[in-house]
């Protein structure tokens, strides 16, 4: 074996994930209690039956602290680690309200009375407070937890190659399982749109390489019982026998299209996603 | 709920015609060449906000063999209902709602509220008793790891949530509301809880009052016969727990008491594995998990339109055969696939990427797609002499694959003309 050979596992080993806890600071006047860490295993012992959408995103730790102040205040952090960006934004935008502004948090936050929310590479932290509400302490922590937990701070470039004309603000949803309902089609990203009246949806469907793709568009053609062959490269308009008239385009390890009212304005959306897929997403760099 | 084999129109003719799902699915597919779209089309992504609403369609009758009374609630449910926990698509709730499964189970804090907030886009429109809605408060006093409730716990707290819920949900009142995952019996007993339980009962913001537990369950079932307030219970259940004679047992009492009893988690983790390479046989997962009497109806979540299919299915015909049960017999070839640890990268001297050839021989030869695994070998650019260089291997493989077995049956693709591999 050669020399290089024998360094390349340590080249390779992905990043070991940081110590949360030891991120967490120190607030004055509160007690911060012994943090805890849960599983995929025990995660419903932590927030019950909640655990089964985090599951659904490839959720890998969770750790949670308290911090106890003055006259009953309680702050709750919650810090979800998931399998990678991806999933911990999936989450994220399972969970986010359409109506509260987004805030500079990580790479996006979002809060309320008492509550804040953001998502920092493969973490997505929740902070609550119940006993009387202290924002300054709330945003004392999220902005520590924002700055010290590693990874991105951008979305999935994938969300920036939706158009923007129509979109319907924050409603872009990613997941990591079962887009349009189909259990086949894994991992994926959506995003609503408003235009002359009607609502539609353009999606993105990314397989993990190009063969993954052929696999999952396969499917998706026998299920539709289209004719249409999966070729490297193609497009065709299906009957999706529950989602009705559904526009589709593929390439590479994308798949991408509309769903919903299929009105001929969204045809040229469906293009302008396609040609951003491939700006922003070059092929040459396969997923894990 | 656990994958299983995707749907397809034959499988939905087949449902249709037996009455379950019917309407639900057909009118979705009747949509599709009507000049008005679907609304809200399946997706676990997103769903326009403010989309307008299908007119409701009257819920498929489930055989009255398959449905059971909830105890001394006196609602009759289907043995199979809806755990909405994880699904964000409205238009799969419509269709379980369709399909006969009339009662929907959800909480104050799933997704955020965005679990209740879509149930009462779908439940908007429709008749208030053609379905039984059932929602959970927890307390956040409640220590997680003792259950204990701490210091500072304030009743009124159910009530403040609960009308926060009725607000997302649309409704002046809910069927069921637990008390959220309870773990003792002092706990399930605290008098000001209970009073404050009781009290929504008789304002009429809850028809009934439930525990839900997914952690010393036969002591929580035990204390909730003891309380004489609750109706309902709602335990964790499946064919995996150590304990699940003694939940049985808990459950019969329960039952025989006049409670109504739920159960959840009846998939017992979808996978038999941690790698999430073997599903569990989400049919007889499910139908081991109703198959007692004292049982009223489970709530198993899904989020993909195969897995309501499978679901309605076993609502159909929720007899457990000989074959179901052996499937829940642990298989012996667990860890199987690769599991894409990576640490096998580097140990080959010539740079092979094994997890990527391990896939190729999972396309090959678990799904019998070989046109999948050639292109992507083809995708790897493999040297033309790969793997042939090393006397003995030098990869070890964390999960005991055979690796250099696998890359020289998988590498023989390259060489077979297309044509010959579909």
């Amino acid at each position: 074996m050669t020399p290089l050979a024998l360094l390349l596992p340590l080249v390779a080993a992905p990043p070991a994930a940081p110590d949360v806890a030891a991120l967490l600071p120190q607030l004055a006047g509160w007690e911060r209690e012994v943090p805890e860490t849960y599983g995929p295993k025990d995660l419903f012992e932590a927030i019950n039956g909640a655990a089964e959408a985090f599951l659904q995103q490839d959720f890998e730790e969770l750790t949670t602290v308290e911090y106890e102040g003055a006259a009953g205040k309680v702050i709750t952090v919650e810090v979800y680690r998931h399998r990678d960006a991806w999933c911990a934004f999936a989450m994220y935008s399972q969970e986010r309200s359409q109506s509260a502004a987004p805030l500079r948090l990580g790479v996006e936050g979002v809060g309320g009375k008492g509550h804040l929310e953001l998502v920092v590479g493969s973490y997505y932290v929740k902070l609550a407070q119940s006993g009387g509400v202290d924002e300054s302490a709330l945003w004392t922590v999220a902005e520590t937890l924002a700055a010290a937990l590693p990874g991105a701070r951008e979305p999935p470039p994938v969300l920036a190659a939706f158009p923007a004309r129509g979109k319907v603000a924050r409603a872009e949803k990613l997941t990591a399982r079962a887009v349009l309902g189909h259990a086949f089609l894994h991992r994926g990203a959506a995003a609503a749109y408003e235009l002359a009246g009607a609502r539609f949806r353009l999606f993105a469907i990314e397989g993990r390489d190009a063969a993954d793709l052929q696999q999952m568009l396969g499917r998706y053609l026998a299920l539709a019982q289209s004719e249409a062959k999966p070729t490297a490269e193609g497009a065709a308009t299906v009957k999706d026998p529950l989602n009705g008239v559904v526009e589709l385009s593929w390439k590479g390890r994308w798949l991408w299209g509309a769903v919903d009212s299929p009105l001929p304005q969204r045809s040229a959306l469906v293009r302008e996603l396609g040609d951003n897929l491939a700006g922003l997403l070059p092929e040459v760099v396969p997923r894990r | 709920m656990s994958p299983s084999k995707s749907l397809d129109r034959r499988e939905l003719l087949k449902l249709g015609a037996t009455g379950i799902a019917a309407s639900a699915l057909a009118g979705c597919a009747a949509a599709v060449t009507a000049s008005n779209p679907p609304q809200s089309a399946a997706a676990t992504a997103p769903e326009s906000p403010a989309a307008p609403e299908p007119a409701a369609a009257a819920p498929t009758p489930t055989p009255a063999a398959n449905r059971r009374v909830l105890g001394r609630t006196g609602i009759e449910v289907p043995v199979v209902s809806m755990g909405v926990m994880n699904a964000d698509n409205p238009n799969l709730v419509r269709a379980a709602l369709d399909g006969g499964m009339t009662l929907l189970d959800t909480a104050h804090g799933y997704q955020g509220g965005r679990n209740e907030e879509m149930i009462g886009t779908v439940i908007a429109g429709r008749k208030r008793e053609s379905f039984t809605l059932c929602t959970k408060v927890a307390l956040g006093t409640l220590d997680r790891k003792t259950g204990v409730f701490k210091p500072g716990t304030r009743p009124q707290e159910i009530e403040e949530k609960l009308d926060i819920s009725l607000g997302r949900l649309g409704l002046d009142h809910v069927d069921v509301l637990y008390l959220h995952a309870q773990s003792r019996r002092d706990s399930t007993l605290l008098a000001p809880i209970l009073e404050a339980l009781s009290a929504l009962k008789t304002k009429g913001k809850a028809r009934f009052i439930g525990v839900s537990t997914h952690k010393n369950e036969p002591e929580v079932i035990r204390a909730a016969i003891e309380a004489k307030i609750y109706d309902v219970v709602l335990t964790a259940y499946n064919f995996r727990q150590d304990h699940h004679l003694e939940v049985e047992q808990a459950m019969a009492e329960a039952a025989a008491a006049g409670l109504g009893v739920v159960v959840m988690k009846t998939q017992a983790g979808v996978y038999w594995d941690d790698e999430k390479q073997h599903p569990i046989d989400p049919k007889a997962a499910l139908k081991w998990a109703i198959r007692s009497p004292s049982v009223h109806t489970a709530i198993p979540g899904f989020t993909a339109f195969d897995q309501l299919q499978t679901d309605l299915e076993v609502l159909r015909d929720p007899v457990l055969t000989d074959a179901e049960r052996g499937a829940l017999d642990r298989p012996a070839h667990a860890g199987f696939f690769c599991q894409g640890c990576e640490r096998c990268l580097g140990a080959c001297p010539e740079g092979l990427p094994i997890p990527e050839l391990m896939r190729s021989y999972m396309y090959a030869h678990a799904y019998k797609n070989r046109v999948a695994a050639q292109m992507l070998l083809e995708e790897l650019a493999l040297p033309r002499q790969a793997c042939q260089s090393c006397i003995t291997c030098s990869v070890s493989c964390a999960k005991k694959l055979a690796v250099r077995e696998r890359i020289a049956d998988v590498l023989r693709l390259r060489d077979v003309p297309r044509v010959f591999l579909t």
